[in-house]
């Protein structure tokens, strides 16, 4: 009976023995080559994980939103929407001479303005300072 | 194990996140035929091993940008992430976890008197394809991947003691499916 138990024993020890052996064998072993499919699929794969990808076409909204930076965002875009309003106001309203456009914003500009009479009575003029403010002044007309 | 010729794992690593296509090519030739072989070993399938060596290699490829050089070994990181994908398709190639899987029956020992291997590591190839699930993949992890009793049980989602018990049932149960072929196999009787 303890022959036999030894027997066992000494079975089991070599059989653990000879699987560590094989173990160890198998974990210094070279590797089988990969199927040439798999190879291929990964040699595509790093390629591809090492070519800078093209810069994707970006749609409207980004187009758009890349502008909108461009202008300094809302606040820049709100300023350019006030310039454009008052250009076509001004298209449509036609306010004809800017003297008439100074005098719609500011209406004490043609009381405080002197008359040409008034500056040629205040001081003496050049005979071509004279003409150029009467044609101003609509005198040389 | 001889070292690589040439640059490390880590250099190359590095080349490649800066676009070198050629340093990640070579990455490929030397470190995924041992994910392969791993991936193989515990799926038992040859085009889920296929998948699982892309998909390890593509997540080596998102990581080398982030890569810190003379930490962990890609050639172990990269082994690790084999494990998790692998195991992650066992679960749910039975759409439970592997804790709960019934064992199969033992395989037939006349199965392996009948094969046919040209090598030793045929032979144990063979020999652990017929181990049932559980036990094949503690075996490889603790005596072909060298993983610690704790990392596997975080692996496969099970306690230290399951994993103790799985990986000496698996090696007495390699040892009874290899004892025939001692001889052919060259161990000394």
């Amino acid at each position: 009976m303890s022959q036999d138990r030894n027997t066992e024993h000494q079975t089991t020890a070599s059989a653990d023995a000879a699987l560590d052996a094989l173990f160890s064998e198998a974990r210094l072993a070279p590797p089988e080559p990969l199927p040439d499919g798999l190879r291929s699929r990964l040699m595509a794969d790093a390629l591809a994980a090492t070519t800078p990808a093209a810069a994707p076409r970006r749609s409207w909204l980004a187009r758009f939103g890349a502008v909108l930076a461009d202008l300094g965002g809302a606040s820049g875009l709100a300023g350019v929407s006030a310039a454009g309003v008052a250009g076509v106001w001004i298209g449509f309203s036609g306010p004809g001479v800017t003297g008439d456009l100074v005098t719609q914003f500011w209406q004490g500009a043609a009381t405080v303005s002197p008359t040409v009479s008034t500056w040629v009575e205040a001081g003496p003029l050049a005979s071509s300072d004279i003409t150029l403010l009467s044609y101003m002044n609509g005198e040389g007309e | 194990m001889t070292l690589p010729e040439g640059p490390t794992d880590d250099a190359l690593l590095e080349r490649t996140a800066t676009g070198d296509s050629a340093a990640a090519q070579m990455l490929v030739d030397r470190l995924s035929p041992r994910v392969f072989r791993l991936a193989r070993r515990l799926l038992q399938d040859q085009a889920e091993a296929e998948d699982v060596t892309q998909e390890a290699m593509l997540k080596l490829w998102q990581i080398a940008p982030k890569w810190v050089s003379g930490g962990a070994q890609p050639s172990t990181w990269l082994h690790r992430v084999t494990v998790n994908l692998a195991t992650d398709r066992l679960r749910k190639r039975r759409g439970v976890g592997l804790d709960t899987i019934d064992e199969p029956d033992d395989p037939s020992p006349g199965v392996v008197d009948g094969m046919i291997a040209s090598d030793r590591q045929r032979a144990l190839d063979d020999a652990l394809a017929l181990l049932p699930e559980r036990q094949r993949v503690a075996v490889v992890l603790r005596h072909l991947e060298g993983l610690t009793n704790p990392d596997i049980a975080a692996t496969m989602g099970i306690g230290v003691e399951a994993v103790e018990s799985l990986t000496a049932r698996g090696k007495r149960k390699l040892a009874d499916l290899l004892s025939g072929r001692r001889d052919e196999l060259g161990f000394e009787p």
